[in-house]
């Protein structure tokens, strides 16, 4: 079941790219486990890293920022990433709560 | 996603009706899909997968494939009776639950645009303001001016068109009163037990932003519960 109480993210990040910011769009597309944010929660980023939505609730978000910068940066159109409790890195960017996701970053192409 | 694919998916969701988006995960690409209008070749094929995603308000990737589906469903419409003062705390609660607000109220210096900017005021007795508003089972109503001649004609309304939510403000004493000239006119009981009232959860507050807190609490509480 969706949530009907929808955010307004993609009008904001709307509002962004009318402002000459480049902006990176990351929506989760899988969950596994008890991942915090479901199936299409957004987040968007802007070349300086600013963010606004969630992906997660807090666990893998500097993750992702990073990841969209360097996307910004090499002006790449997208990328999928996952991040699973199992990871090596788990302890420092995993879900906190043992949960899994597969987020999709995509530049927003003005 | 290209800018212009992200104008028309906000477009769409001004016009407050169901459709779906559907991203190549390979490819980036991303594709709008309204009921009863052709998909791309590409897609063609996953019609019936990306139909059954957008019917039952799904998000998620079509097994086999690299394509997810994401869904926008209609906002809950609620429909305020009474432009009261504890109407305008709950634009303000409303205003982040992406729900579609319309306030109806006869009296002209309640129901000003000064004191709801920005939402739909109908300055019309109920059963004129009704003419002009959509109603159904997926409509809630929010009856706040505990005074008969306005609330009662728009609880009649949202009982006989079996809208979700139904509350009423107003004490025990006056929601029973209530009751019994819904019971003269000849509602049943279920029907009048439907009805919230004193409408809210209880919060213990007595102030309008805690009542109006209390009332936009049980509605989603409701809403999420259907």
């Amino acid at each position: 079941m969706i949530n009907p109480f929808d955010e307004k993210i993609l009008e904001e990040a709307y509002d962004w790219v009318q402002t000459n910011q480049k902006v990176a769009l990351v929506t989760v597309i899988q969950t596994w486990g008890s991942s915090p944010r479901q199936t299409g929660s957004r987040m968007i980023v802007n070349e300086k890293g600013d963010f606004s939505g969630s992906i997660s609730g807090g666990c893998v978000e500097s993750s992702v920022v990073s990841e969209c910068i360097e996307l910004l940066k090499n002006d790449q159109p997208f990328k999928k990433i996952e991040f699973k409790v199992s990871n090596e890195k788990a302890w420092e960017i995993g879900l906190a709560c043992g949960g899994e996701i597969a987020v999709f970053i995509e530049q927003i192409k003005s | 996603m290209k800018i212009e694919t992200l104008k028309k998916i906000i477009e769409n969701k001004k016009k407050h009706f169901k459709f779906s988006i559907i991203t190549d995960l390979s490819t980036g690409e991303t594709e709008i899909f309204e009921k009863d209008l052709p998909l791309n070749e590409k897609l063609e094929k996953y019609s019936k997968q990306i139909n059954d995603f957008c019917e039952s308000k799904k998000n998620g990737i079509i097994n086999n494939s690299n394509l997810f589906v994401e869904t926008f469903v209609r906002p809950i419409k609620i429909i305020i009776v009474g432009a009261v003062h504890i109407a305008q705390y709950l634009v303000d609660y409303a205003k982040n639950l992406n729900f579609e607000i319309h306030i109806i109220d006869p009296r002209g210096y309640f129901a000003s645009e000064k004191r709801f900017p920005n939402v739909n005021i109908i300055n019309k007795w109920p059963e004129e303001a009704f003419k002009e508003l959509e109603t159904n089972e997926s409509t809630a109503l929010i009856a706040l001016t505990h005074d008969p001649k306005i609330d009662d004609p728009a609880l009649k309304h949202a009982l006989d068109r079996r809208f979700y939510y139904i509350g009423a403000l107003g004490s025990k004493k006056t929601h029973s009163s209530r009751c019994d000239r819904l019971k003269e006119a000849g509602y049943s009981n279920e029907q009048i037990d439907s009805i919230h009232g004193p409408i809210g959860i209880k919060l213990g507050g007595k102030s309008a932003s805690e009542i109006a807190l209390s009332i936009i609490s049980q509605l989603v509480l409701i809403t999420n519960n259907r």
